[in-house]
């Protein structure tokens, strides 16, 4: 009886600790109040991330990340639950839509709740950082630094959330090569559409030489690939 | 390892601060297992009340070096930057000690934080006397600084050691990530002591106007005291 009434609750330890029998049970079925817990975790939890990450150009910097964060989480989750599910079953893990739906989901809320946990750390050292300014020679070695805080507290998070998740798929499929396949497959087709959703709905960290918006004027003109690539070819043409 | 509460003298009740002291020093096995109770919470709520008590003394003996203003404004800092630390801290400590696949509960993980605490404070109430004759004896801002830093690693490192004893016992499978915490702690209470200076030294303003991260703020201190080794220096 304790088992399933802790099966049944939503508890954002058994999430953490990735019990792979307890999430299984969780993908099983829909359960409204779980379903809340999660988006709510991704709301709070890379709300309050992304408003420690925006409040170093300016408090309403903070305010607007701390609303685009979750929704990159959310559109990714949402935008590619039709194509994961059709991947996982392609790749010989044979799960319905809502188990690759509840799945993802399930890992991006471990993320969230990991950025939740560390925006307090990173709101100290922003606050602790000298205000963001144009001039490079002031804060040139602090946006670095800064920089390389931000990017090491979210691959964490992400390695940790994508841990789970291909302790979940092993759970699912009973085969550690089809778990392998999917979550590789589901990895590439979340980073390609959350890279450019990322890119349009920027910025975040922001620019002391731009003003601050919710949405850059270009944000619909031109994707982040085809950026990298342009910068690539300069690299190397450049003289 | 025993589990907890194996030993009967374990699971006798702490019913006041006064038995909380002597047990966390002398039973610290006795402190864990009464945190996993229910009714854990008058034990927190008075192991924190004496932290911060511990805290505050201490922080009047740092105030000693400049005296003035630093008699009420040192302890003011210390206490509530040691709070805002753990606060800061705390979610990080919950989801580290999950990952690892510790059972312990938020409830517990708190308790465990104001037992770190407490140790921690504690101990410094014993080097206090040390360091109020020093205190009274050196002109060296710097010098103090050093002394005080040197008394708060040891007291933080028997109050960590407390930590990290009641995480073993709650079948966590790796120590990796509280151990990856401890390092983020000791960062942000160092960090701390420098965004709520001056501690030891004079300065017109009860906080700084200027940011600094606080290997730059002891390198800077550091140069002064090499420069004149013999002065008292303002912040």
């Amino acid at each position: 009886m304790s088992s399933a009434a802790s099966i049944s609750a939503p508890r954002l330890g058994v999430l953490l600790r990735g019990e792979p029998v307890v999430l299984c049970s969780w993908v099983e079925r829909w359960d409204a109040r779980r379903l809340g817990l999660c988006i709510a975790t991704i709301l709070i939890g890379a709300g309050a991330y992304g408003a420690a990450m925006g409040f170093w150009r300016a408090p309403l910097q903070g305010l607007f990340v701390a609303i685009k964060f979750p929704v990159i989480i959310l559109l990714t989750t949402f935008g590619n639950t039709l194509l994961n599910a059709m991947l996982a079953p392609l790749l010989g893990l044979n799960i319905s839509l809502r188990q690759s739906f509840l799945a993802i989901l399930l890992s991006f809320t471990i993320v969230s709740a990991i950025l939740g946990a560390f925006s307090p750390i990173t709101a100290f050292v922003i606050w602790n950082a000298p205000p963001l300014s144009a001039d490079p020679l002031q804060t040139g070695n602090t946006y670095n630094f800064i920089q390389l805080m931000h990017v090491v507290v979210i691959a964490f998070a992400g390695i940790v959330g994508n841990l789970r998740l291909s302790q979940l798929l092993r759970q699912l499929s009973g085969n550690s090569a089809v778990a392998r396949r999917v979550l590789l497959a589901w990895l590439a087709g979340n980073f390609f559409f959350g890279s450019q959703l990322t890119w349009i709905l920027r910025p975040f960290i922001g620019s002391p030489g731009l003003e601050v918006e919710f949405l850059r004027k270009t944000a619909l003109h031109g994707n982040f690939y085809e950026t990298v690539f342009r910068s690539f070819v300069q690299l190397f043409t450049a003289h | 390892m025993l589990p907890l509460g194996e030993n009967p003298e374990e699971r006798e009740p702490i019913p006041n601060a006064i038995v909380a002291i002597e047990a966390i020093l002398r039973q610290p096995r006795r402190v864990m297992y009464q945190l996993r109770q229910p009714g854990a919470g008058k034990l927190m709520f008075a192991m924190l009340l004496v932290a911060v008590i511990c805290a505050l003394i201490y922080g009047i003996v740092v105030g000693t070096f400049s005296k003035g203003d630093q008699l009420w404004a040192a302890p003011v800092k210390i206490a509530s930057g040691m709070l805002i630390s753990a606060i800061i801290c705390l979610p990080s400590l919950y989801i580290f000690t999950c990952l690892s696949g510790s059972h312990a509960r938020l409830p517990e993980i708190f308790g465990l934080m104001c037992g770190l605490l407490l140790l921690m404070t504690m101990l410094l109430i014993g080097f206090a006397p040390v360091a109020w004759l020093f205190s009274e004896s050196t002109n060296s801002v710097t010098w103090m600084g050093v002394l005080h830093l040197l008394f708060w690693f040891i007291a933080t490192f028997f109050g960590l050691r407390f930590l990290e004893n009641g995480f073993s016992h709650s079948n966590a499978r790796s120590s990796a990530g509280l151990n990856t915490w401890i390092i983020i702690f000791v960062l942000v209470a160092l960090q701390m002591t420098t965004a709520l200076r001056p501690l030891i030294g004079t300065s017109k303003d009860f906080l700084p106007t200027q940011k600094k991260f606080f290997l730059t703020h002891w390198g800077d201190n550091l140069n002064t005291w090499t420069n004149a080794p013999s002065t008292r220096t303002r912040d």
